[in-house]
């Protein structure tokens, strides 16, 4: 059906907008964290910091298609705990893929559109294996969260 | 963790539904259907009343997986700070299934099926082959798939949990392998 439009309702475009605003804030993180995380552990938190970014292109472009305007970074953000040494900045990581599970699976919750539902379950699934590895850095048992994502 | 998170709804959004064209860069967006869709805000408008809750079978996936990690560290007690977590998190979402199921008015099994029953002695005459970590895994991914496949489908307040049950298991997967 060639010229169908998609419409996403006002509730999801705002799961949308929450779930970028929570990948702007795992980028933030990443980007401070990288700096503190003990060395074995850099090429893993770039490999991370390129799948955000991967999503927070793809939300963007799906909010400008949607005639919207993708909610900003902040220029900071607070975090739970200073970040000064290995063990804080795996911590920061673990916050900031917990923040994002929840904001994905809330885009599950919000949307019934089943292309948005199938991508969003996977950023879930993605985000839950990034935030098991940053829990076992920190030594948070278990590892991998049993519900990942739920608030 | 908090942003100021300003800039959200509010500003600027059309009064009617936003409108695409079909051409995207990325899967998210999809053409719907003009008409509405199967989901609906009341959770049981999509099933019929003959068809079992399908979170039934989800329980019950659940508590065959952790019986099968059971019997994977009985077999093997080395496996245990692996398997542990995962046997533990499968109880979990037994429970929280059944409890999603008796909150919608149905009644859960309870009970592990008698096939993956840890210890049980074997019928005379009968191997049973110890269960091992890959039968764990593959389990395990089976156990993904069947969840992921409901996603699309839940009505809002069920998506939620299979789909925190599916990236779990997804997770355990991948780690068993």
């Amino acid at each position: 059906m060639s010229g169908g439009a998609a419409r996403l309702d006002d509730v999801a475009v705002g799961a949308l907008q929450d779930v970028l605003g929570a990948e702007h804030a795992a980028l933030w993180s990443y980007a401070l964290a990288v700096a503190f995380i003990a060395p074995d552990q850099v090429a893993a938190a770039r490999t991370d910091t390129a799948a955000h970014r991967e999503l927070r292109a793809q939300i963007e472009i799906t909010l400008t298609q949607l005639g919207q305007r993708p909610v900003s970074a902040q220029p900071a953000y607070a975090t739970p705990q200073p970040v000064t040494d290995a063990a804080s900045a795996a911590g920061l990581l673990v916050t900031a893929e917990t923040d994002a599970a929840a904001a994905w699976r809330s885009v599950l919750e919000r949307s019934t559109d089943r292309a948005l539902r199938r991508a969003g379950l996977k950023a879930l699934t993605e985000t839950a294996a990034r935030c098991a590895r940053w829990r076992a850095v920190v030594g948070t048992r278990p590892a991998v969260p049993v519900f990942p994502g739920r608030p | 963790m908090k942003d100021a998170t300003a800039a959200r709804r509010g500003a600027g959004l059309p009064a009617a539904a936003p409108v695409v064209g079909r051409r995207r860069i990325l899967q998210m967006a999809v053409v719907l259907p003009a008409a509405a869709t199967v989901l609906g805000g009341c959770s049981g408008v999509d099933r019929r009343a003959d068809r079992p809750d399908p979170l039934i079978a989800l329980a019950d996936a659940a508590r065959a997986d952790a019986a099968l990690a059971a019997a994977a560290v009985a077999a093997a007690p080395a496996l245990a700070a692996r398997i542990d977590p995962l046997r533990e998190a499968r109880t979990e979402h037994a429970a929280a299934f059944d409890a999603e199921v008796v909150r919608m008015g149905g009644v859960p099994r309870t009970a592990a099926p008698p096939s993956a029953t840890a210890g049980a002695p074997p019928p005379t005459g009968t191997a049973v082959p110890p269960v091992t970590l890959a039968r764990v895994r593959e389990a395990v991914a089976a156990s993904q798939v069947g969840a992921a496949e409901l996603v699309e489908n839940l009505p809002a307040e069920r998506v939620g949990l299979v789909a925190s049950v599916a990236a779990c298991c997804a997770t355990y997967a991948a780690l068993l392998t």
